[in-house]
């Protein structure tokens, strides 16, 4: 919880303090409060309950993948059901492990005291028939509710995002956005406005992944031959979200992530126009104008707009000085980073035999070749 | 009637090597089950632990990515199928025929044949470990992940070969048992006076015989996939589809999940009268939950599947059907719980393991409930949430019920008790190891650690509940090696038990223990669900019969195994093929005909050996 009080976490039971005095889900607490209409004798049972929530809650603390720390409208209404089940669950759950304790205490073997011979009782077990139906009703309805009002039907100023996955890495595509109003194509790092509908399309090019960024929107599989929608999401805050592939995908399944960028409309359009005019004339000589001829081996995998690099086989890598990764979200985009990954990406990522991905250039380029196409690549800058 | 039909002499000495591998009856039978899950429990357990070693420290870098995938995959596959599926089938086998009053199962030497059917699909599926063909691609094997092109080595042949096989022993034991249960019952055992065991015996054999067939034709589609290029799952473009695949294994997987937890709703149903005192709560209504689980079980599927796009409709329904079945678990509960009400309860080790089902198996039960609210599934479908949530259903459900119902019947089985000191030790360290390695898993799921990942980066956060959850997977195998010296100590130095050392009420303990090899000597009258506790408890325990009068039992027969063996090895030889074709060939034809030689003899086999006869008369 980044909003969390360092006091607090400090101090013995922090955890326990920061829930009472800083939580920021008490709206949403309250909503579910609510809804439900809990009468007055489980409010201590609630207490217990929202503790051991909350418990995880800031134990979650500085995960960037939290999904308790929702940073969009989609990822918000899941997080008030969540909490809505998560209570429901603990009241039960504590409920009945109570019962179950007094039992035992109450019952346990006395002598000179027999056991009741009881075959049991008709309307008690009606009774906790019906029960657990009426507790199932308090969360299937707000279920329907949900289901219905997530239907797929994008409004006007939507923006339309088309993913697809490949082993390792995720292809982002923006129709009608690039050049001369085709697509705009980028890798690993989708680009988002702030505040306005975002509708991702969904495909694979080889076997099933899935498409999750936990702060913004909940995970959809990505099919081969198949096209799922994403539930449309409009982020509330600029930023840098995380995103992992969620369904095992072989053997760099781990390493298969990516990085959501949240900015101004402004920022955005600005983002969109340089990627589309392609690299400035770079002056002859320096590292990036060497790298930019030495990019011709490459060239033939990965596309760079405004270039004669036009490769669709890996990442697109247009404005690549922008992104704050390397290598589908796994390392930082630093100098030194990207020359081990151009040099022996086997070293980072595990790619069995066979497998159709990057070679090892470490052989056929020299360290001066490596770092001058890594400058290049740096140097493509929205400036 | 052919003399002898065999081409060896049938082994008809009562112990040794031999008679086990040629035995029909199902206690033994029973017994070679439980000795074969535990070793895999111990193998799988394992696996967790390379798992747990490497998830312990961000980044790590002790296994690689391709180890532990393998690692994850056959830890599924071996606890599904190799450890959980066969416990419950030692129960069966051991238990059935004595709770109901029979001298054996329906059909002795089928009941072989899938005991042998199971172990040598495991072993085949195992030995990919020693060809350096680990099968890695996930326990669920996701379509097209396991395509020839995406899966160059044998891998996914052995596990697809090995899990045919042993689907098809434990096809035939849910028929064999159905058959027992319905037809060989002793007279006034009515089936609403069978332990609530058998009920659930009769239900999960009945899932077992529905259950099966989608997951072999799946698993049928898969290998001519592989082995003879159709197109089932594998190439897209020509029109196959992935989602195929998703579907027929889940409309397996879902009823499996019933098959692998009702054996242990039956055991604690028979385990808390004894200890209470008094009659379970409700029988009834357990009963019926037991069946209604059971249907409903089957209609649930696409909950494994929220997150793969079928729309709204298909959301909405499957929410609502995953709700449902969360009522007759929750009358169960609430029915074992009522038990508990005006007994006696004596808290011996088999019943804190039961108590440890229940309590732990709601916590599981209602983290499942979370996982229908479609959107809240959405964030948590394929994160440690998962992982945990399903552990508490079948580590603190199936594994405690199983660990309950070895502590309940192990004197009946080798008339011995075990150490009721070392069993608490081991419930205490188990259920804290337990909750140790699987309560934080929640909390990880719920910041976003994906399953299936061998590592992950520093600045996610995930390492410190890592770190806990590793260190309660080492008090989990503590406690494991615990029990493992409480069994073995006691099966050569435990108490002598006695007839019925719980004073308990089925049938089972009227017999002596070890019981007989023909069980009964003259079989019960029963009148009622709790036979030794009516007053009239004598009749059902009549005095032993003199040697010369003893029941006639049918002789081994070494048919199964070498069927058994045949069938395995039909499959290892188109493994074979792949890679030489000619001794691939020669093995599957040379196989196939020993296969059919043991058809013939096994069908042609008297039930007795005539040198046997002979002696009878």
């Amino acid at each position: 919880m980044d909003r969390g009080c360092d006091i607090c976490n400090k101090l013995p039971f922090g955890t326990a303090l920061t829930l009472l005095c800083h939580s920021q889900y008490w709206p949403q607490v309250n909503e579910v409060v609510r809804m439900v209409r809990f009468p007055k004798f489980s409010t201590p049972l609630l207490t217990v309950a929202l503790m051991v929530l909350l418990l995880a809650v800031l134990s979650a603390c500085t995960s960037p993948q939290n999904t308790f720390d929702p940073k969009s409208d989609a990822a918000d209404s899941i997080l008030t059901l969540y909490i809505l089940v998560t209570v429901v669950a603990s009241i039960v759950g504590f409920a009945v492990l109570a019962a179950m304790v007094w039992l035992l205490v109450k019952y346990r073997a006395k002598p000179g005291v027999p056991a009741k011979q009881i075959h049991g009782n008709n309307k008690l077990e009606i009774g906790w028939t019906i029960a657990p139906i009426v507790v199932l009703l308090i969360i299937l309805f707000p279920t329907m509710f949900w289901i219905a009002g997530t239907a797929d039907n994008p409004g006007p100023n939507t923006l339309e995002v088309e993913a697809t996955g490949h082993q390792w890495w995720f292809e982002f595509t923006y129709p009608g956005l690039g050049p001369e109003g085709g697509d705009l194509i980028t890798a690993n790092e989708l680009v988002i406005p702030v505040g306005r509908d975002v509708r991702v399309t969904l495909h694979s090019d080889d076997v099933v992944h899935s498409f999750w960024v936990p702060q913004l929107v909940g995970k959809t599989d990505m099919f081969p031959g198949r096209t799922n929608v994403l539930q449309t999401f409009s982020a509330y805050e600029v930023g840098e979200y995380y995103g992992q592939c969620a369904e095992f995908c072989g053997a760099a399944h781990a390493l298969m992530r990516f990085r959501v960028h949240v900015k101004t409309t402004a920022d955005f359009e600005n983002w969109a126009t340089a990627h589309n005019a392609g690299p400035v004339a770079l002056e002859p000589g320096t590292a990036a104008a060497r790298g930019q001829l030495g990019f011709a081996t490459c060239a033939g995998c990965h596309a760079i707009s405004g270039t004669v690099a036009q490769g669709r086989i890996g990442p697109d890598l247009s404005l690549f000085g922008e992104r704050s990764t390397v290598a589908a979200g796994i390392l930082d985009n630093t100098d030194s980073n990207l020359k081990a990954w151009i040099g022996d990406v086997r070293t980072i990522k595990p790619i069995p035999e066979g497998a159709r991905f990057m070679p090892t250039f470490k052989d056929t380029l020299d360290e001066g070749q490596i770092a001058d196409i890594a400058a290049y690549l740096n140097s493509l800058t929205a400036e | 009637m052919a003399a002898n039909t065999g081409i060896l002499r049938r082994p008809l000495a009562p112990s040794g090597i031999w008679a086990w591998m040629t035995t029909v009856d199902h206690k033994r039978i029973g017994v070679l089950y439980g000795v074969t899950a535990f070793f895999f429990f111990m193998l799988g357990g394992m696996e967790a632990l390379v798992m747990r070693v490497q998830l312990a420290s961000a980044e790590s870098t002790i296994v690689s990515a391709t180890t532990f995938n393998a690692m994850f995959t056959m830890h599924g596959t071996t606890m599904v199928f190799m450890v959980v599926m066969p416990a419950g089938a030692a129960f069966f086998n051991f238990l059935v025929p004595l709770m109901i009053g029979a001298r054996d199962v329906a059909f002795p030497r089928l009941n072989a044949f899938s005991y042998w059917l199971f172990l040598f699909g495991a072993l085949l599926m195992n030995f990919s470990f020693f060809m350096n063909a680990f099968p890695d691609m996930g326990w669920f094997g996701y379509a097209p992940l396991t395509s020839n092109e995406f899966t160059i080595s044998n891998a996914t042949d052995y596990w697809v070969l090995g899990l045919l096989i042993m689907g098809i022993g434990t096809t035939a034991a849910g028929f064999n048992f159905v058959v027992t249960i319905l037809n060989m019952r002793a007279p006034g055992m009515t089936l609403m006076r069978m332990p609530v065991f058998v009920w659930m015996t009769l239900v999960v054999a009945f899932l077992i015989i529905f259950a099966f067939p989608p997951l072999t034709i799946a698993l049928t589609f898969l290998l001519f996939d592989r082995f003879f290029d159709t197109n089932f799952f594998s190439d897209i473009g020509a029109g196959s589809d992935p989602l195929l695949w998703q579907h027929l294994f889940w409309i397996f997987g879902h009823p499996e999940v019933y098959i692998l937890i009702l054996p242990s709703m039956g055991i604690v149903s028979d385990v808390l009268p004894t200890f209470t005192r008094k009659p379970l709560f409700g029988y009834t209504m357990i009963v019926f939950a037991g069946a209604v689980i059971g249907f409903l079980g089957f209609g649930v599927w696409a909950h494994h599947m929220f997150t793969t796009g079928l729309g709204p409709w298909a959301n909405a329904a499957f929410a609502a059907t995953t709700m449902a079945i969360a009522v007759p678990t929750g009358v169960k509960i609430f029915n074992w719980l009522a038990t508990l009400y005006g007994g006696a309860i004596q808290f011996k080790t088999p019943m804190l393991f039961t108590l440890g089902f229940i309590s732990m198996f709601m916590l599981g039960g209602l983290s499942g409930v979370m996982h229908a609210v479609v959107p809240v599934d959405s964030q948590q479908s394929d994160t440690y949430f998962i992982v945990a949530h399903f552990h508490y259903v079948l580590f603190g459900g199936a594994i405690f019920g199983i660990t309950s119902g070895v502590y309940y019947w192990f004197p009946k089985m080798t008339g011995r008790m075990m150490s009721e000191p070392i069993g608490k030790l081991h419930f205490w360290l188990m259920l804290i190891g337990f909750n140790l390695t699987f309560m934080p898993m929640h909390i990880l799921g719920v910041i976003g650690m994906p399953r299936r990942i061998y590592t992950y980066a520093e600045d996610m956060g995930f390492e410190p509940l890592n770190q806990m959850v590793s260190a309660g997977a080492f008090v989990i195998a503590l406690s494991i090696i615990i029990f493992t010296i409480n069994i073995v100590r006691s099966v050569r130095q435990g108490e002598i038990a006695g007839d019925n050392p719980w004073g308990a009420a089925t049938l089972e303990w009227s017999i002596s223990s070890p019981p007989h090899h023909y069980n009964f000597a003259v079989v019960p009258t029963v009148r009622s669900q709790y036979p030794l506790w009516d007053e009239d408890a004598n009749v059902v325990t009549p005095p032993a019969l003199p040697a010369h009068e003893e029941p006639i039992m049918p002789d081994p027969s070494y048919w199964p195994i070498v069927l058994a063996f045949a069938i395995t090895m039909v499959a290892g030889g188109l493994i074979i093929w792949q890679g030489h074709a000619i001794a691939g060939l020669t093995v599957i034809s040379s196989m196939g005909l020993l296969g059919m030689r043991s058809i013939f003899g096994w069908v042609l086999e008297p039930m007795e050996e005539e040198q046997r006869v002979s002696v009878h008369h």
